[in-house]
């Protein structure tokens, strides 16, 4: 393997984060808080990642290259957004810190943190800029702001963007990352100033904006959105959660005029049907609980926040019915269209998934029928449907061995399972012990290395990350 | 620019290559998923899967928008009709390759009518380039300019030849007075150097030379390597590209025995080519080639389908001592194998198509500047030769060459003034209306006026 060219990858992504850190510190600044945590990170990573990105290389990037660069890149960009965390002497070791970053960077929102409103400012500002970071791939990033690392930096690309097919939008890469980026950032202006509209203060709207973009869900109050008590806010919040779960590049497709072919897209279709038929289960099933639209309210926000896992909570759901409780945790698998900032399965690949079913159901009626499965009106190749098939299939058998790991700690079974899929699916709150109002704290140190590494598997879609842990892929030949 | 190309074939795929590296938008359309896994796998390109002869999936991949539309997929009614669609739908410039010898032979009404604005013949091209060498043996590969007056030949360095070891400088009593110059080294390790007086050939650098071309024979006489041209030619295999070379050395009056193992091909070959003497057999015998005399020929040519084949029985050729040995190749991988072997003379039709279709691409980019004639990629892709016809609008028309700032790896090789090749000295001036042949190691120049080493307000802060 050209290890030199995947850490001179992982060396040019840690200058980028260095740079972006630069944000937080003026927050710090500005609210007069210490600037030292990332006074004293942000020279660190210079240092490391200028000397990393000037080791001489060739430019031979072939796929085991390019996932082994991204799985590396993700554990060193986390290891690295960590150390804020563990400078500001809010947090009790380096693994809650790790934790919280993976937290971050995979857009999850899961936290060790009883308590966020004594932290400054600024470390909140940073845990919310991570997943705005993470959100659109820090790797994607480095390719859009650094000098390019040769036409195959596609591979790098591939293994970092969500969904089982990546659609480029124009024929640059980099011309497409650029155009994704604008999009991203487009519409988190717009939230900020809409959040700002409907009465979050500047401060609150910019970080929730940051934690929705990403599809994250750190929030910067102890009771999430809910503590504003402003059904405007929720509503406002409702809207971009599912905006941000919707695949970009159909953005691209109504900005380029082609509305028509955006709102034919079978995904899109699939998405909204999940979305707006769990919310009228979950609006029947809480009815009694509250006063009229409230639960319609609640309903459409929790449902919202879980499909596009943001993980957001408007109000305690763990006190839900039995009914709405599991509906929601289901959600947490299915979670949102490919190519946008959230994660889990992905809506493509269950349709793809269903398509396959039913082929296969006809198939044994009629033994030599000839059936393709079709997404968008173009043939989805046998390859595609294969590897959908072992992604959810790899992504069950992960979650499940996670499980067992996680059980060590002797906790409840809905908690431990809730935990491990909000934390592979990149949600961030489950039920019972990891319910919205609770934390992650109670977990043991291996337990919450376990989840960070489920939260990675999660976000990179979890071949890249197994790739990594093969041993064949180190091997020199 | 936004490219389209039809066909994810060889050609296809090395174009793609080469125009996306220059920055290019490129799009590729094919049918096959399997060609268009590769080309989205290595290439920073868009693919589109159908029929470049459909509107819907032209249309979606953006017809309307493109500069060039390129046609080179393996049917010539199909890129035909390609660019007729294409052109219907918008697109600005349409190149067709089109290799069959029906349509070759009356071309003009067909692109007329079906809005073709270029024709290529990979195989027509190639048989040119084998032509051209045939002439000058001594050449391992050989470009012209100014419509043939300005010869650029590649050859390699022997041991025992006099300018080893020594500095150009010390050398250039011997040959100051001949109309050529030393343009660009290749070294044994893929060096390339733009060679000044210090310059120290060693045995087996690749040297390109520039000048009139009969500077270029008085010099190797001097290097007492001159080789008169090719007078008979042995070719192996009876493809489309030997039709046409066949065609080509009948005319120049030269000996053709063709040796091709398919019994129909050789008497339709025989019925085209009166001239040529036939022979039906496999050309990788070695018994048929001896019986066959194949050591009374000044020049070997094999241009069977098969790559291999035609690098090991080449190989067998320049073991019998024929002077000029040709092989046909369109595996890049190969060239450098057979090149330390001492086989030189290699030649890639895919290399060759990719090139004059590069060649439309960078003269079309640059619609107001200097006008570009001709472009070469020589030393393996790793420097350029270039035409420039010198207008108003290039920049220190008048100035002393030897006062103009040159962005590093560009020289300039040769002048022609009022018709006149003129290697130029320090005291040289470039002016309206002259031609300009520059080699340049920077494959970044689009105009004359990219050459110089300016800052951005001497550029009159414009472009």
């Amino acid at each position: 393997m050209n290890f030199k060219l995947v850490l001179r990858i992982a060396g040019r992504t840690l200058l980028v984060e260095a740079i972006a850190m630069v944000l937080p510190l003026a927050v710090c600044f500005l609210y007069r808080e210490d600037p030292a945590p990332f006074l004293y990170t942000i020279p660190l990573l210079l240092a490391v990642g200028g000397g990393l990105s000037l080791i001489r290389s060739n430019d031979h990037l072939f796929p085991r290259e390019g996932f082994c660069a991204v799985a590396l890149t993700w554990l060193l960009v986390a290891a690295a957004g960590a150390l804020p965390f563990y400078f500001c002497g809010y947090f009790n070791t380096y693994i809650d810190c790790f934790f919280e970053a993976v937290s971050g960077f995979t857009t999850t929102g899961a936290s060790i943190l009883t308590a966020v409103e004594p932290l400054p400012k600024g470390i909140l500002f940073w845990r919310s800029f991570m997943h705005w970071l993470g959100g659109m791939g820090v790797l994607v990033l480095a390719i859009a702001l650094l000098p390019a690392l040769g036409s195959r930096m596609l591979q790098l690309v591939k293994a970092e963007s969500p969904g089982p097919v990546v659609s480029k939008l124009v024929p640059k890469a980099r011309q497409s990352s650029k155009i994704l980026y604008s999009i991203y950032c487009g519409m988190t202006l717009v939230e900020i100033l809409v959040l700002r509209l409907v009465g979050m203060p500047w401060y609150d709207s910019v970080v929730n904006s940051f934690a929705i973009a990403g599809t994250g869900g750190f929030a910067v109050r102890n009771t999430s959105i809910g503590a504003y008590g402003s059904p405007a806010i929720e509503i406002a919040c409702t809207v971009f959660m599912l905006l941000f779960s919707i695949n970009f590049a159909l953005y691209f497709l109504v900005l380029s005029g082609k509305v028509r072919q955006a709102l034919r897209s079978d995904e899109l279709r699939f998405f909204l049907v999940v979305v707006v038929g769990s919310i009228v289960l979950i609006t029947v099933n809480i009815w009694p609980m509250y006063s009229g639209a409230d639960a319609l309210r609640h309903a459409a926000f929790q449902v919202s926040s879980i499909i596009s896992t943001t993980g957001f909570a408007s109000t305690n759901f763990d006190l839900w019915p039995e009914f709405s409780r599991f509906l929601l945790l289901l959600l947490m698998f299915i979670g949102a269209c490919a190519g946008s900032t959230g994660g889990a399965i992905k809506c493509s690949r269950l349709l793809l998934m269903f398509r396959s079913i039913r082929r296969e159901i006809r198939q044994i009626i009629h033994p030599r029928e000839v059936h393709v499965v079709k997404l968008d009106g173009h043939v989805v190749d046998e390859d595609t449907l294969h590897s959908v098939h072992i992604f959810i299939a790899a992504y069950i058998l992960i979650t499940f061995l996670a499980v067992l790991l996680v059980s060590l700690d002797n906790f409840s079974f809905g908690t431990n399972f809730s935990a491990v899929v909000s934390c592979i699916g990149n949600v961030g709150p489950g039920l019972e012990g990891v319910g919205p109002m609770s934390s992650y704290a109670a977990y043991s140190g291996f337990s919450k290395l376990v989840l960070s590494l489920c939260m990675i598997i999660g976000r990179l879609e979890v071949l890249p990350v197994m790739v990594l842990f093969s041993a064949s892929a180190w091997k020199r030949s | 620019m936004n490219v389209i190309i039809v066909g994810a074939g060889k050609v296809g795929f090395t174009l793609s290559e080469h125009l996306s590296q220059e920055d290019h938008n490129v799009t590729i359309i094919d049918t096959n998923d399997a060609a268009l896994r590769r080309a989205s796998e290595t290439l920073d390109v868009m693919c589109v899967k159908g029929s470049g002869a459909s509107p819907s999936t032209l249309e979606e991949a953006g017809v309307a928008g493109a500069d060039v539309f390129i046609a080179v997929s393996g049917l010539d009614e199909l890129n035909m009709i390609c660019c007729l669609t294409a052109k219907r739908l918008g697109a600005k410039y349409t190149i067709a390759r089109v290799r069959s010898v029906e349509y070759a032979a009356d071309l003009e009404p067909l692109k007329r009518g079906l809005g073709i604005d270029l024709v290529i013949n990979p195989e027509n091209a190639t048989a040119l380039e084998i032509a051209q060498l045939l002439r000058f043996p001594t050449a391992a590969n050989l470009e012209t300019f100014y419509r043939g007056a300005v010869e650029l030949i590649g050859f390699r360095v022997r041991p025992e030849d006099f300018l080893v070891g020594q500095p150009l400088s010390a050398q250039r009593r011997r040959f100051q007075e001949l109309p050529m110059l030393f343009c660009a080294a290749e070294r044994e390790n893929g060096e390339v150097v733009i060679p000044d007086g210090a310059f120290v050939p060693r045995a087996g650098d690749r040297l390109y030379l520039i000048g009139r071309s009969d500077g270029l024979s008085a010099f190797f006489r001097l290097l007492g390597r001159h080789t008169p041209k090719s007078r008979s030619v042995m070719v192996i295999g009876g493809s489309r590209i030997t039709y046409y070379l066949a065609g080509m050395l009948e005319k120049q009056g030269i000996r053709v025995k063709i040796i091709e193992q398919d019994m129909g091909r050789c008497r339709h070959l025989s019925e085209v080519l009166p001239k040529a003497s036939v022979i039906c057999g496999d050309g990788t015998d070695h018994e048929l080639l001896e019986e066959e005399n194949v050591t009374a020929y000044d020049a070997f040519v094999a241009l069977t389908d098969r790559d291999e084949d035609n690098l090991i029985i080449s190989l067998y050729a320049m073991q019998q001592g024929i002077p000029k040995v040709i092989a046909k190749s369109n595996r890049q991988n190969y060239t450098p194998i057979a090149r330390a072997a001492g086989l030189d003379s290699v030649l890639s039709p895919k290399l060759i198509t990719a090139g004059q279709i590069l060649q439309v691409v960078r003269g079309m980019q640059n619609s107001k500047g200097s006008v570009m004639n001709a472009l070469y990629k020589i030393a393996d892709g790793n420097a350029e030769a270039m035409e420039f016809l010198v207008n108003g609008t290039t920049r220190h028309q008048g100035v002393p060459l030897r006062d103009l700032q040159l962005k590093r790896g560009i020289l300039i090789a040769v002048l022609i003034h009022q018709g006149r090749v003129i290697i130029p000295d320090g005291s040289s001036v470039i002016t309206a209306g002259d031609t300009v042949i520059l080699v340049s190691r920077n494959s970044r120049i689009l105009d004359l006026n990219d050459i110089y080493e300016e800052s951005w307000i001497e550029r009159g802060g414009a472009r």
